[in-house]
């Protein structure tokens, strides 16, 4: 069988193990069964962080090696970090409607950043889409993939700096302010959903090699610009 | 010193250039300023209301506004190749754009706060030089993140539409800083963490463009 089925069959174990301990730990005494949309916000949100951490370092490596498997990596990882922001935003907005009483407080810092951050990897990859030469695109985006990770530790600190709506890290150096088994549903998903980014980045990279290998076969069909000039002919009227 | 000498001559044609077309003064600057007349119509008639938010108004003008100055054209993709051909670093030109822009957006500044002080009349903050020494670190970090933007960007189709999509949230670690550096001057507050992050976001930002600007010059070639 081959490794990369195997991961995924881990990953997708990891994830229903994941699933099932934040299912059937009792409910939280304040916020009741609500409590456990946190093993999917959580997880999303750290695996956003994760995804463009990658982005940039992904840019950086290609930058130094030209390795085009850099920048398929770098473009896989900025589309999950997009995608898993987008399910973070989501599930905080669900949270924030039934404990909040709104989906959407301008007087949280970690909401109004997070929305931020989305929008400047939309930019990433509408930038990524507006160049066809495979060289100036890496080159470019590797370039905004590092100014854009200094949205990163903004977002992880608004709510300390701040000191905004929003709760402050639930693991902490002195200990957890979670129960226990709260606690271990959060580890695995953190885990699974971890899992689950690396087996999508392999995928959407390789997908996007092919991707690179079909546009280089189809310029390379076009033939030189010289072919399109028929030469003049003599002795015809028009 | 070489490199140094380069930087300046390098915004002196920056300047000279924009001298010559006007296009900030006569454009961006009475557009800013217009932007600022226009709010007020879309409030509800409050003078206290208008206090309150003026400091803030000030900040999000200087940045939609001022942004646009950031990616105009001042030299052709001729120019461009000469200057590189001549052994032009291309770290004194990133580092030269960034200065001349800042300085144009100093220059939009000056124009706007009176504005503001007489359309807004805004809690005046109490500390002034420490406020003009964050709008300095704020124009620098501006021009910063929109000439890289545009760096970023040149040569490409959408490039209009897409520079301000990048720079608008770039720029938000240096915009709500600087408001909250405001609203804690006028109450006599500590500045000394949102300093300190335009400071690392400047810094931040102004490294990477250093580092990556002849990696650009070549993908824009």
């Amino acid at each position: 069988m081959k490794p990369r089925l195997i991961f995924s069959g881990l990953a997708g174990a990891v994830l229903a193990s994941g699933l099932y301990l934040a299912a059937s730990h009792p409910p939280d005494s304040f916020q009741g069964e609500f409590a456990r949309i946190i093993h999917v916000h959580v997880p999303a949100a750290w695996v956003a962080f994760l995804a463009f951490g990658v982005t940039m370092v992904a840019g950086l490596v290609w930058l130094a090696t030209k390795n085009y498997t850099f920048d398929h990596i770098a473009s896989a990882s900025a589309e999950l970090g997009v995608l898993f922001t987008s399910l973070a935003l989501v599930t905080g907005m669900l949270w924030g409607d039934v404990v909040w009483g709104k989906a959407w407080d301008w007087g949280d810092a970690r909401m109004a950043s997070t929305a931020l951050m989305f929008f400047v990897y939309i930019g990433y990859l509408a930038l990524r889409r507006s160049i066809d030469d495979s060289e100036a695109r890496a080159k470019r985006a590797a370039v905004l993939g590092s100014i854009a990770f200094l949205q990163v530790p903004l977002v992880y600190f608004s709510v300390t700096i701040w000191r905004t709506l929003h709760p402050t890290p639930s693991i902490r150096p002195d200990g957890p302010s979670m129960p226990t088994e709260q606690l271990k549903a959060m580890l695995a998903n953190l885990a699974a959903y971890t899992l689950v980014y690396v087996v999508f980045v392999v995928w959407r990279g390789q997908q996007s090699s092919q991707e690179t290998l079909l546009e280089e076969r189809d310029n390379f069909d076009l033939g030189p610009a010289g072919t399109a000039i028929e030469p003049p002919t003599l002795g015809t009227t028009t | 010193m070489r490199f140094w000498s380069h930087v300046a001559e390098l915004v002196k044609k920056d300047l000279r250039t924009e001298g010559r077309s006007g296009e900030i003064f006569f454009v961006t600057i009475p557009f800013g300023v217009l932007a600022l007349f226009l709010i007020p119509f879309a409030l509800p008639n409050d003078q206290e209301l208008l206090s309150v938010i003026g400091g803030g108004i000030f900040w999000v003008i200087l940045l939609l506004f001022g942004m646009t100055l950031t990616f105009r054209h001042s030299e052709t993709g001729a120019q461009r190749m000469l200057m590189s051909m001549l052994g032009m670093d291309p770290a004194a030109r990133f580092v030269a754009r960034v200065i001349a822009s800042a300085l144009l957006l100093l220059a939009f500044s000056l124009v706007l706060v009176p504005t503001v002080v007489i359309l807004y009349e805004p809690i005046t903050p109490a500390g002034w030089p420490i406020l003009s020494v964050i709008l300095v670190m704020v124009c620098l970090g501006i021009a910063a993140i929109g000439t890289l933007s545009g760096e970023v960007t040149i040569g490409l189709r959408n490039r209009t539409v897409l520079a301000p999509l990048l720079v608008a949230p770039l720029s938000v670690p240096l915009l709500v800083p600087a408001a909250v550096a405001t609203d804690s001057l006028s109450s006599q507050g500590s500045i000394l963490v949102p300093a300190l992050i335009i400071l690392f976001a400047l810094l931040g930002v102004t490294a990477i463009g250093v580092l990556t600007a002849r990696p650009l010059e070549e993908a824009s070639r």
